[in-house]
């Protein structure tokens, strides 16, 4: 080899490692501003979904996306996997994976990242195999789908990420998805899921059609393979207990916009947006003497105001500048709060 | 008010219930906690009568409704009412909610709820009391289910349910399906109710933060076994069963 060429290459192996390491401090995933609307026909009326929504996740960083339902998590996990319904579409904004955007990519390139660099389990199990084909035969074929590697090869590969997922590999490997209980199959699932050693992994509700020991057993798997892997991970979950005992940081999504994040530590001792104080203050959780009475929030989800700050139709203590755009107001150096109460020091920490 | 005395149930040759015991007082609240398949519906269909055990009792009041057929059964099927998890179950779509809810009313005349004393034979005043013991507005009387929130239909479903002031009423995971705030009011509401009216719930979830909240007694069903039955303030107990205790662990953050 010339020494011209050994040190070209050197220097590409520099940039490389420069690279790593910037991957590795910044972040995997990366919104800013993102909207997502519906559009009611061709050049018809915008309906904003998702409205001006920024997160990002490090490596080995995983996130809670929480919120009552149709407060737009799961649009938010669809537009991430480029499975947004056909009806909606993104309106404003990046997602940036390791800094490319994902919203430049052609369906191609998109599909190839999804499943391999981009993971996901969904609430819908049941959805993650084909039925009639079994298990073993579904593994090896994503697997050669996205890398160039033997059959026997891809076997062992995949079953070992069945023993991975404490299920008895040989046994799954060769059982059909109907023979499979929902939590045997939510692991399936979540092998099929990291076995391309993803760098991101959005869990939709992963837990939400399993029993409650059943899904704890999920998300102590789920948590221990993040950890090996130092992948990051997106929990949505409308269940606050999980994105609390899980995350290591936390978003709380109200009519579309993230109303607070920040440090999950942080947001759980020192809740400074109504909603999420409510939502704290609402939800049976186990205590040493029971409840007389949950602190009610009133009115439905679905009520959503249309300009200003999404809750105030429901927040007691909205007055009239909570109908103007709501700024994000940095509230310390681990959290973000949404609320013009908390700008003017209005919040009462007994709200 | 209710005894359920070594009941067992088996479809085909699959076991669901094995030999469970257990009472409720007037006016208390048992809560039945279980994971799926535990058999916690069945134990509330066997009471409703609309299924028979294989062997065992199911005393309401002093009758033993498996002992029970006809007219005789019908006439006593209505001390107890029960609220599923999905309001539309109980709720006809064809007809505007306030029809639903006096629905049982209308099946057994012979019912005389004290609360609605002064207005019998007023079908809309009745429904229009029903809503606000439920928390409704009267506005709502002639919408149809599908137009209604999930946290409205299962407030018509409580109002159907206590129409006829049962001695027992029946919860199956009534606030499963909704939100964590309309969950709240609805878990709320239900206390209320209970002093104000008079009932003994029979609460069945399996979520067992939320049986805390509004049971006296807690009992815990495995694999179609009650495993462990006690006072809600002996909850963390060294003496709980060791499901008991997972299901605790599980429930912690
Ligand atoms: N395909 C769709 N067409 C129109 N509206 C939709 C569609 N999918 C979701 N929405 C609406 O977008 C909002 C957010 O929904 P979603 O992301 O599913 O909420 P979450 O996951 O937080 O429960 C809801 O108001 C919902 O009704
Ligand atoms: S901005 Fe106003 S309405 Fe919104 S949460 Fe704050 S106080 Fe309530
Ligand atoms: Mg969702």
């Amino acid at each position: 080899m010339s020494a011209v060429m050994t040190l070209t290459k050197e220097i590409a192996t520099e940039k490389e490692n420069e690279k790593d390491a910037l991957f590795r401090t910044s972040p995997v995933l990366e919104i800013k501003n993102l909207s997502i609307s519906l559009y009611e026909d061709k050049g018809g009326e915008e309906h904003r979904l998702v409205k001006k929504l920024n997160l990002s996740i490090r490596p080995g960083e995983m996130l809670g996306l929480a919120g009552e339902s149709g407060s737009g998590k799961s649009l938010t996990a669809s537009a991430i996997l480029g499975l947004l319904p056909k009806s909606l579409s993104v309106s404003e904004g990046q997602i940036l994976i390791r800094g490319q955007d994902l919203l430049n990519l052609s369906e191609k390139e998109m599909g190839h990242l999804r499943g391999k660099e981009i993971a996901y389990i969904f609430q819908n199990y049941q959805d993650s195999f084909t039925p009639f084909i079994k298990i073993g035969r579904q593994l090896v074929e994503a697997l050669r789908s996205h890398d160039k590697i033997s059959k026997p090869e891809a076997k062992k590969q995949a079953l070992l990420w069945l023993e991975r997922v404490k299920l008895p590999a040989e046994q799954i490997f060769s059982s059909y998805p109907h023979q499979l209980s929902g939590g045997q199959l939510q692991r399936a699932s979540l092998a099929a899921a990291l076995m391309f050693e993803p760098v991101l992994i959005i869990a939709d509700e992963p837990t939400t059609a399993l029993d409650v020991l059943t899904g704890e057993k999920v998300l102590d798997l789920l948590a221990g393979l993040q950890k090996e892997l130092n992948c990051a991970v997106l929990l949505v979950s409308h269940d606050l207990k999980h994105v609390l005992k899980r995350t290591d940081s936390m978003a709380v999504m109200y009519g579309g916009q993230i109303v607070e994040k920040g440090a999950t530590k942080s947001l759980r001792e020192n809740p400074r947006h109504p909603y999420t104080k409510l939502l704290l203050k609402a939800r049976p959780i186990l205590r040493y003497t029971a409840l007389e009475k949950f602190a009610a929030i009133p009115g439905e989800p679905g009520l959503i105001a249309k300009e200003g700050c999404t809750f105030a139709l429901r927040c007691p203590l909205s007055f009239e500048q909570c109908y103007m755009v709501p700024a994000m107001q940095p509230a310390g150096r681990f959290q973000w709060t949404a609320c013009q109460a908390v700008d003017r020091e209005k919040v009462d920490t007994n709200a | 008010m209710l005894e359920v005395k070594n009941v067992s149930k088996s479809y085909r040759s699959n076991t669901v219930l094995t030999d469970v015991s257990f009472h409720l007082e007037q006016g208390e609240c048992l809560g039945l906690i279980g994971e799926s398949g535990s058999g916690k519906s069945t134990i509330a269909k066997l009471i409703l009568a609309l299924d028979r055990s294989d062997s065992g009792q199911i005393i309401v009041n002093n009758v033993d409704f498996s002992q029970l057929k006809g007219r005789e059964l019908r006439k006593a099927r209505r001390h107890v009412q029960v609220v599923f998890q999905d309001p539309s179950a109980s709720l006809n779509p064809k007809l505007p909610v306030w029809k639903s809810v006096i629905e049982p009313l209308e099946n057994y005349p012979e019912a005389s709820p004290s609360f609605l004393k002064e207005v019998r034979n007023e079908k809309r005043k009745m429904a229009e009391i029903l809503f606000e013991k439920a928390g409704l507005q009267s506005g709502l009387l002639d919408r149809y289910p599908h137009q209604l929130s999930g946290g409205q239909r299962q407030r018509v479903a409580i109002a159907r349910g206590i129409s006829l002031q049962p001695n027992l009423l029946i919860f199956d995971e009534p606030t499963s399906n909704l939100d964590v705030s309309i969950q709240a009011q609805i878990l709320n509401l239900l206390k209320d109710l209970k002093s104000e009216i008079n009932m003994s719930y029979l609460f069945i979830s399996h979520d067992i933060a939320t049986v805390q909240y509004i049971s006296e007694r807690i009992a815990v069903l495995k694999e179609g076994r009650l495993v462990d039955l006690f006072k809600t303030k002996d909850l963390f107990s060294a003496d709980r069963h060791p499901y008991t205790k997972e299901l605790i662990d599980a429930a912690l953050e």
